[in-house]
């Protein structure tokens, strides 16, 4: 009987919370400390611990997009520094060939000493808004080289023996446009890492080397046991999906894309071998973010509320060969690398949404339908500039309609701005802020979740937008019967002038009282329309999401206009000739229909 | 003979506890919550007291109405009216995942579905200009609208409202007009969002000004047949309520804004640990209240009670809840209690809660059919628990079955059934700990500068192995019962009202003195307004916070403000305490200016606080105290004969040395190895770290 007090399973687990603590309080410390409301306010950033070899032991994550980056960042860092740390270091790198994503996420990674033995890495990432490039804010359309997306940073250390190097941090803020605003964040996320040191090294002194070695051990050997808990339950065989991005084919057309999964009872592989090479425009990822993507949807079907680590994603191999849209080489642009990595994680999630309906939805509006709206305010002569993530509608689950005006699959726990606040902080009105019942969304048995619109009226005497949105093209996809969603797009009003449909503007002009109105599209939906309740159709008309109209010509379902009742025979009757005009039409019937899990 | 008295209803029992002004004597009685009807049990409890009801000057009251009518959807039927454009911030919200990899995420569902939200023409600019005035033919379509909808209750939000509260002001005035005029017999309740909060951010005040229309009826209802009720028995004492920032309020202003009672029973107990710290001359306390379900904690610096507006209802891990934007006592909690359920997750990692077992079919060793390992059943098998000396010999504990429960663990492990026990029991301390942590070392507190205050039925079991955790030097179990612990502190509740402007303003604008000592004045003037409103116009302290950060920054961190007209000095003094604070928090200071957010005011009058009873017992020393020596077993190779005391029996000034247990009728109090206890002049005992 007994353990040795010091390695008993219950001291392991303590101290495993304890590091997951620490990630966590790094998390809230940077959080409540940034300067910028793109860290504090949209969370677009991460901090993890990892073991001395760079795994990840523990994370705490605002946006999803972060869960696959830190391995990679901190092994860049020890491929280039080998065991050449310091207590008090810290590297600064934002290389996306090396640590994923683009070149305004800025990696800074402390090393963490019990004595003078090396123990294990605290390391964060954050998007700094401005961080030089071709305009403001640094990422957007229309660059053909990464060269044009801002300073590239390789690891170097930031701060030696905890003292700032001074060379380091004038390049840094001679390369910004807001240097003030940047160099605070990375105070912010500084602060961050010095805590998670501490409270290690605090951990270590508790229950020594042995047991903290121990500990490590057995969180990643955990994570890999539930990984392999959980392959047991997910399809196996192979999978394939394909599908378009917006652009980047031949004349501006659309560019197919694809992947190929094979899931065994211990592999978990996704292959985009076979894609476009890279593109000369800012649609491509490089591997680390690719990797990430496919983390996320491979996490929601493990287990989406396990504690990530490295232990955890053991099972998954992904293949994208260099050179390639899905893993881009030197010097292909990818600061809008958030766009091509949904579109390989949208793949992934089209390939397995029939087999694994518990978990995955019909396709949503995907694109982030980021802007970035920026200028000299008029009246305090200081530099402004409104970036923003815009929520739109996600797919419809088997049981269930999608959620309506829902931030991204590469945001997380990302906040919308509120209005009062903006109004406060940016000359602009806003008009509208409302679910987008004019665009409507993918129809079915179960139909997707609405979009919104919102009208900025710019109150500056001049300003100007960039922005770079998808699924503008090609709408989200519908399940088993369901339609496909709709169109994400940007609706530019000025007086005098027709308006003005985009999808993507670098640095547009705008005057005063034009009106920037941005949509984002519905989600597919799943099942046959005709398959829908009626009391569902009825609800959906009396929340005014669709006409009468709608639900007769969509759904087969007669509302009498007076009392909003249903007329039941005649909808009986409606939908038994819809089916048999459909069956005439298409000379096939493929409304084979699946049951929900 | 006049009696303060308190009733607290909670989850499960009605608290009364009342005292003697002039001798200082304590009644005590409980009964069990009757949720169909609340106010009977709350009669039932006042029957039990055999108080006279003509000899009570006072008597507050703290209750769950609102926050169960919410969690359980019992509500009235609300329309809103709303600013033309944003009929859909309820359902828009702040559009966030917070459960970012669940690919079939579902947001909260609004409380007032889209055919009951309204628009109006009417616009505020975010600088207070009116650019639009209401546009009453609109308002009244919107109203006949809801009519024929059959609404209980109507909100009215409209956006920059915070800033400018006319337009809402002109709706409120419309509506109630012709309400009287087209239906005169019907009651419809209204409710205005710069009534609620003059804070920024429509969806959040959005929602609590819903959510307050949402229970209007119910609380009307209810404190209306209490007063006739009491009345009936010849009470004419005052009547006060409990709100959730720790002060408590007249009915008359509670069925105004209800949802300020959002958290009206957990608060009391951190109340009642302040007043108790004030008493003993402590100055900085962690409140840790120990229940059957969870636990709960706060921090309280320098005797302040905080408290807090970023609240939500029904906020978890994976969901961001309703946000209410009303002051709230900041208390943080964790579903972690004596009936917590201990088990092994699908790796075989032992974990504790937050599944309870709740009181059917409660622990194992209940004997009421419960199988399920909980703490309870942890601390029977160890030998902390008194199986003969439960609710103080009222239940008999069945060891056997506490053991049994405990198998299946303690196979998994290879281990003897007590030691499984005893690493439930640390798992459970370990979560504890981390609650502690949260609030003090992730604030920038360090626990080693505070003293910990139990209660709860079992808080006193676990307080001495978190102190340990912590580094905190010393931890006091009150001498009021533990069960009766918030009851009590609703007792010594003040009167309170907070107001709250949201200013956003750099500290180095021109003018800045003369804007902030204008709408202090402004915000003084509308507690006084309140008070007299509550026919009390004397004894009210005004107490100045102000909410700030670095220009640039989001989160704001509060500072106290000096009252009197504000001069430059007073900014230039406001801005080094927000630095000094921001540097505690955050550990550093930053080059750049600093930037007003909100302006608040509270307003206290203070209720007389009675004397404490000295303690008194027939004993002279601890030894006629010891009940018997029983086989506890403390971990490792620890199985130790532990003297076991009873608390009623331990003289004042009486020492005591760990291990040691102390058990009353309510709670035990564990007293590890490292510890040492003694008994002050009231009966409290304050066990010291070694």
């Amino acid at each position: 009987m007994g353990f040795r007090a010091e390695s008993d399973p219950f001291t392991l687990s303590i101290l495993q919370n304890a590091l997951i603590y620490a990630a966590e309080e790094m998390f809230a410390v940077t959080a409540r400390t940034a300067k910028s409301p793109i860290i504090y306010d949209v969370l677009d950033f991460s901090t993890a611990i990892t073991d001395a070899r760079g795994d990840v032991i523990a994370q705490a994550t605002g946006i999803p997009l972060f869960i696959g980056i830190f391995d990679f960042t901190v092994k860049g860092v020890l491929a280039k520094f080998g065991d050449d740390f310091e207590p008090g270091d810290v590297v600064i790198l934002n290389d996306p060939y090396i640590s994923g994503t683009h070149l305004n996420d800025i990696g800074l990674v402390a090393p963490i000493f019990y004595g003078d033995r090396l123990v294990a890495f605290a390391a964060s990432k954050g998007h700094w808004n401005d961080i030089g490039g071709i305009s403001f804010g640094s990422w957007g359309p229309g660059r053909t080289e990464i060269y044009q997306e801002g300073l590239q940073i390789p690891p170097c250390k930031v701060f030696i023996q905890g003292r700032p190097n001074r060379d380091i941090l004038d390049i840094l803020r001679v390369n910004s446009r807001i240097p003030d605003q940047v160099l605070g964040d990375m105070e912010a996320q500084v602060a961050g890492l010095r805590v998670a040191v501490r409270r290690v090294e605090k951990i270590i002194a508790k229950y020594g080397l042995h047991t903290y070695f121990a500990a490590i051990e057995r969180i990643l050997h955990t994570g890999e046991q539930i990984a392999k808990t959980r392959m047991k339950e997910l399809p196996k065989g192979h999978f394939r999906a394909e599908d378009f991005m917006d652009e980047g084919g031949p004349d501006d057309q659309p560019l197919p894309i694809h992947v190929d999964i094979e899931i065994t009872d211990d592999e978990f592989k996704v292959d985009f071998s076979g894609n476009s090479p890279q593109l000369p425009f800012s649609l491509n990822t490089t591997y680390p973010a690719t990797v990430a993507a496919v983390r996320v949807v491979y996490m929601a079907l493990i287990d989406p509320h396990a504690r990530y680590n490295q232990g955890l994603v053991a099972p998954l191999k992904v293949i994208a060969p260099e050179g390639t849209v899905f893993n881009a080489q030197r010097p292909a642009p990818v600061s809008v690398y958030w766009e091509a990595l949904t579109y390989a994680a949208d793949l992934v999630w089209k390939a397995l949404a029939p087999h694994a309906k518990d978990r995955l939805t019909a396709g949503h509006f995907l694109s982030v339908v980021a802007e970035i709206i920026a200028g000299m305010h008029d009246e305090t002569g200081e530099a402004f500039a409104l970036v923003e993530p815009n929520p739109g509608g996600w797919g419809a689950g088997c049981d269930m309609d999608g959620e309506s005006a829902l931030v991204s699959f590469a945001d997380g726990e990302t906040f919308a701005a509120s209005i009062e606040v903006l109004e406060t902080r940016y000359p602009i009105l806003v008009e509208r802020y409302a679910l987008n019942t004019e665009d409507g969304v993918g129809h079915g048995q179960f139909r997707g979740g609405l979009g919104i619109i919102k009208d900025y009226r710019i109150l500056n005497s001049r300003a100007e937008l960039t922005t770079d949105i998808n699924r503008a093209r090609i709408p989200p996809w519908g399940m088993e019967g369901g339609q496909s969603g709709t169109l994400n797009y940007v609706l530019l009003l000025s007086e005098g002038r027709p308006p003005f449909r985009t999808r993507k503007v670098a640095a547009h002009k705008l005057n005063r009282g034009d009106i920037v109105s941005i949509r984002t599209g519905g989600g597919g939906g799943w099942g046959d329309p005709l398959e829908r309740e009626p009391q569902r159709v009825l609800e959906d008309v009396r929340e005014e999401l669709i006409s009468i109209e709608q639900a007769r010509h969509i759904y087969g379902v007669i509302i009498n206009e007076t009392d909003l009742s249903i007329d039941t025979e005649a909808t009986i009757a409606l939908r038994a000739r819809k089916r048999r005009e459909r069956k005439k039409d298409l000379r096939s019937s493929d409304s084979e229909h699946r049951d929900c899990p | 003979m006049p009696f303060r008295m308190a009733i607290d209803i909670g989850g499960g029992f009605v608290d009364l506890v009342a005292i003697d002004e002039q001798t200082g004597q304590m009644i005590w009685s409980k009964t069990q919550t009757t949720p169909q009807d609340l106010a009977e049990g709350v009669k039932e409890v006042f029957q039990l007291s055999k108080v006279d009801a003509r000899q009570v000057s006072q008597l507050l009251h703290g209750q769950t109405l609102v926050i169960n009518a919410i969690v359980q959807r019992r509500g009235a039927k609300v329309g809103l009216i709303t600013t033309k454009g944003f009929r859909d911030v309820l359902a828009i919200q702040r559009s966030n995942r917070r459960d970012i990899f669940n690919l079939r995420y579902k947001k909260p569902r609004s409380f007032v579905p889209r055919h009951r939200r309204l628009e109006v023409d009417e616009r505020t600019l975010a600088d207070g200009k009116i650019e639009r005035d209401v546009n009453e033919a609109e308002l009244l379509a919107a109203c006949e609208r809801l009519w024929r909808e059959g609404v209980d209750a109507i909100a009215i939000s409209f956006i920059n409202s915070y800033v400018n509260p006319t337009n809402e002001k002109k709706a409120l005035a419309f509506i109630s007009r012709v309400q009287k005029e087209r239906h005169p017999q019907s009651r419809l309740y209204l409710s205005i969002s710069s009534d609620v909060t003059r804070e920024w951010k429509e969806y959040e005040r959005t929602n609590t000004c819903v959510l307050n229309a949402y229970v209007m009826p119910l609380m009307e209802g209810y404190l209306d047949k209490l007063t006739r009720e009491f009345r009936q028995l010849g009470m004419t004492g005052t009547l006060y309520m409990m709100l959730s920032s720790g002060g408590v309020s007249s009915f008359e202003y509670v069925k105004k804004r209800p949802i300020e009672t959002v958290e009206s029973g957990p608060v009391a107990g951190v109340v009642g640990a302040t007043v108790l710290a004030e008493l003993l001359g402590e100055k900085n306390i962690i409140a840790l209240d120990g229940g059957s379900t969870t636990t709960k904690a706060s921090l309280v610096e320098g005797l302040h009670v905080k408290f807090t507006t970023d609240y939500a209802i029904e906020r978890d891990e994976y969901s961001p809840g309703y946000p209410v934007k009303v002051p709230v006592v900041d208390i943080v909690e964790v579903g972690n209690g004596g009936g917590s359920v201990a088990w092994l997750d699908e790796v075989g990692n032992l974990r504790v809660g937050p599944l309870s077992a709740g009181a059917i079919p409660g622990p194992a060793c209940y004997g009421r059919g419960g199988t399920q390992p909980t703490l309870t059943d942890a601390y029977v098998t160890v030998g902390f628990l008194n199986s003969e000396y439960f609710l103080g010999g009222a239940y008999r504990l069945q060891p056997s079955l506490a053991e049994q429960s405990l198998r299946t663990i303690a196979e998994h492990f290879k281990i003897d059934p007590v030691e499984a026990a005893f690493a439930i029991i640390r798992i459970a301390n370990d979560n504890a700990a981390q609650l502690l942590r949260l609030i003090s070392v992730q604030r920038g507190y360090d626990p080693r500068d505070f003293t910990l205050i139990a209660h709860g039925g079992s808080g006193p079991m676990f307080a001495a192995f978190i102190a340990e955790e912590l580094e905190i030097p010393k931890v006091i179990i009150p001498a009021i019962p533990p069960g009766n612990f918030s009851a009590w502190g609703l007792l010594m509740s003040d009167l309170k009202h907070n107001v709250v402007q949201t200013m956003v303003t750099r500290l180095d604008s021109a003018g800045v003195e003369e804007l902030i000592r204008r709408t202090y004045k402004a915000l003084e003037n509308e507690v006084m307004r309140i008070y007299r409103d509550e026919g009390i116009t004397e004894g009210i302290l005004l107490q100045r916070t102000a909410d700030l950060r670095y220009y640039g920054q989001e989160h704001t961190i509060r500072v106290p403000v000096t009252g009197g007209d504000i001069t430059e000095r007073d900014v230039v003094q406001v801005r080094s305490t927000f630095e000094q604070y921001h540097e505690r928090e955050y550990g550093f200071r930053l080059d750049s200016p600093v930037e007003l957010v909100n302006l608040r005011v509270t307003g206290v009058v203070s209720v007389g606080k009675p004397r404490m009873k000295r303690w008194e017992t027939t004993t002279k020393s601890v030894e006629e105290a010891m009940r018997e020596e029983r086989d506890v077993y403390w971990g490792g190779e620890r199985r130790i004969t532990t003297p076991i005391y009873r608390r009623n029996l331990l003289p004042p000034e009486g020492q005591l040395t760990g291990p040691a247990i102390v058990e009353e009728p309510t709670s035990t109090i564990v007293i590890p190895e490292s510890f040492t206890a003694s008994i002050d002049a009231f009966g409290h005992l304050i066990l010291r770290r070694a």
